[in-house]
């Protein structure tokens, strides 16, 4: 899934709403692609942890590919860096 | 009468030659007819106001006879009381002094009791000589058009009174949102000896309660807990999570006032309130506790980040680094989480400088696309190391006024220092 533009207050529910919509077997993984992401804020990152929830609520895996630089920065500073498998891009996270 | 005959309307030709006849004499055939059954109430008065002359319009409107009013009722004989006196006070002196008056709105009575409001307009007939001799007047039915502007005034009246309703509910609300969010945040802090604090909170917006919050109290009679942070969204949601926040916080402080394991406490309380809903909320924070010595006069500070940025230690020789708590994660998002913890010492002339992302992500620049940073935020601290707590907070107030618009988030501040001129 690839996120392009803004994630913020305005829409990461939507986002949100669509990603309970992916389905999920156990083992696989769900790789969210921010390379057109311009911005994201602490509703962006809620929206991510969400993802993540949902993903290991199916026994399923979530990586983040090609992460900006500065959400990088913010993953950083809240220790989600550590939390989230982050890759350069989206063929790097569906292989590994 | 001499009325009658002046009453007569001039017959008028119409504008085309092949239609000219035709409408000549349907006009001049028609004319008594119009005058009488005219849409509207046509009535000649003597100077003295006495009626001559009334068409059957306006007789049917009052319910009267032709022989009852004409040579024997005045015309304001047919108006209300208010109508008399207005026509007395107004109409008359205005006509005798313009010599005609336009849609003055007046109400007459009806011979059953009702009234009709109707407007009046009247022109003075003069003689050859120019002396005055009759007055003519046109009375136009007003019912509907008064009906209307009252529907219009009602309307009005409806529309006035939903937006007081809704000045008063939105001013209630304010209140009740100020109410609340002074909840979320110390009225004033404790005095901590030996130990200077100042604090700052910014508000971006008076609607939307702030997701950031501190807070300074004693555990012991030795050690004083401090916290600051930053819960995620905004509003009545945010307002509820910061509140179970600060009073989680305060209760596990007093259980065990070591960093990590107060917000390992947070983490886990969090996590089990919101984790399960499909809504993760967390937040970030720092919490630390603050021991002075009163010999030396020096406090140690001990505290743990989950997810905030670092604080910044402003030393009395004029230096600034962050105390850096690396790794530290979000308060709330996972089951087990680890918190970083760090310390270091405050003697007289540093301050510590604990603050929320509001200020380092405040947008700068003339198009606003750069961020303040951790950078600018290290420059800026070195600038006033050296300077008081309240002195420091009070530079960063000016520096976050300055944003203007580019600071679009709440943004808490709150300092410790040890006061320079303890030491001496």
């Amino acid at each position: 899934m690839e996120i392009i533009g803004e994630l913020d207050y305005s829409n990461a529910a939507e986002l949100r709403d669509r990603l309970t919509t992916v389905a999920l077997e156990p083992g696989q993984r769900l790789v969210l692609d921010l390379a057109g992401m311009d911005f994201c804020d602490s509703s962006g990152i809620t929206a991510l942890i969400a993802a993540r929830n949902h993903a290991h609520a199916a026994r399923a895996d979530m990586a983040l590919a090609a992460v900006p630089s500065h959400t990088l920065r913010v993953l950083h500073i809240v220790g989600l860096d550590q939390i989230f498998p982050l890759y350069p891009d989206s063929d790097a996270a569906t292989r590994s | 009468m001499m009325c009658r005959t002046d009453q007569q309307p001039e017959p008028h030709g119409a504008g085309e030659e092949t239609s000219g006849a035709a409408f000549a004499a349907l006009l001049e055939d028609s004319a008594e007819e119009l005058y009488e059954s005219a849409p509207c109430g046509y009535l000649s008065t003597l100077m003295d106001g006495t009626i001559a002359k009334i068409n059957t319009t306006l007789l049917d409107w009052l319910g009267l006879e032709r022989e009852a009013v004409v040579g024997r009722m005045r015309f304001t004989d047919l108006l209300t009381v208010g109508g008399k006196l207005y026509h007395e006070t107004h109409f008359a002196p205005l006509l005798r002094m313009q010599g005609e008056i336009s849609g003055i709105a007046l109400e007459i009575k009806q011979a059953d009791g009702g009234r009709i409001p109707v407007l009046v307009s009247s022109v003075v007939k003069r003689g050859g000589t120019g002396e005055p001799l009759l007055i003519r007047t046109t009375v136009f039915d007003a019912r509907d058009r008064r009906a209307y502007e009252e529907e219009l005034l009602r309307g009005r009246k409806v529309a006035e009174d939903a937006r007081k309703q809704a000045e008063a509910d939105r001013a209630r609300l304010q209140d009740a949102l100020a109410v609340l969010q002074h909840s979320l945040l110390p009225d004033s802090l404790p005095q901590v000896p030996g130990v200077e604090t100042a604090a700052y909170y910014h508000t971006a917006s008076p609607d939307r309660l702030g997701g950031d919050f501190y807070d300074v109290f004693p555990i012991d009679g030795k050690r004083f807990a401090f916290f600051l942070g930053d819960v995620c969204g905004k509003g009545p949601q945010a307002a509820a999570l910061t509140s179970l926040t600060r009073y989680t916080l305060r209760a596990a402080a007093l259980h065990d006032p070591d960093p990590v394991a107060a917000l390992t406490t947070l983490n886990t309380v969090l996590h089990e309130r919101y984790a399960d809903g499909g809504d993760p909320r967390y937040c970030t924070a720092v919490f630390g506790t603050l021991e002075p010595d009163p010999v030396t006069g020096q406090v140690t500070v001990r505290l743990a980040s989950g997810g905030h940025p670092p604080v910044l230690v402003l030393r009395a020789d004029g230096t600034a680094d962050f105390l850096r708590t690396p790794g530290g994660l979000l308060v709330g998002v996972l089951p087990e989480a680890l918190f970083t913890p760090a310390g270091t010492a405050l003697a007289p002339g540093d301050t510590l400088l604990l603050y929320t992302d509001g200020l380092t992500e405040a947008r700068t620049g003339k198009d606003r696309t750069s961020l303040y940073g951790d950078d600018g935020l290290l420059a800026f601290a070195t600038r006033h190391a050296g300077e008081s707590p309240r002195a420091v907070v009070q530079a960063l107030t000016g520096l976050l006024d300055s944003f203007g618009d580019g600071l679009d988030d709440d943004t808490a501040l709150l300092a410790f220092g040890v006061p320079a001129d303890l030491a001496t």
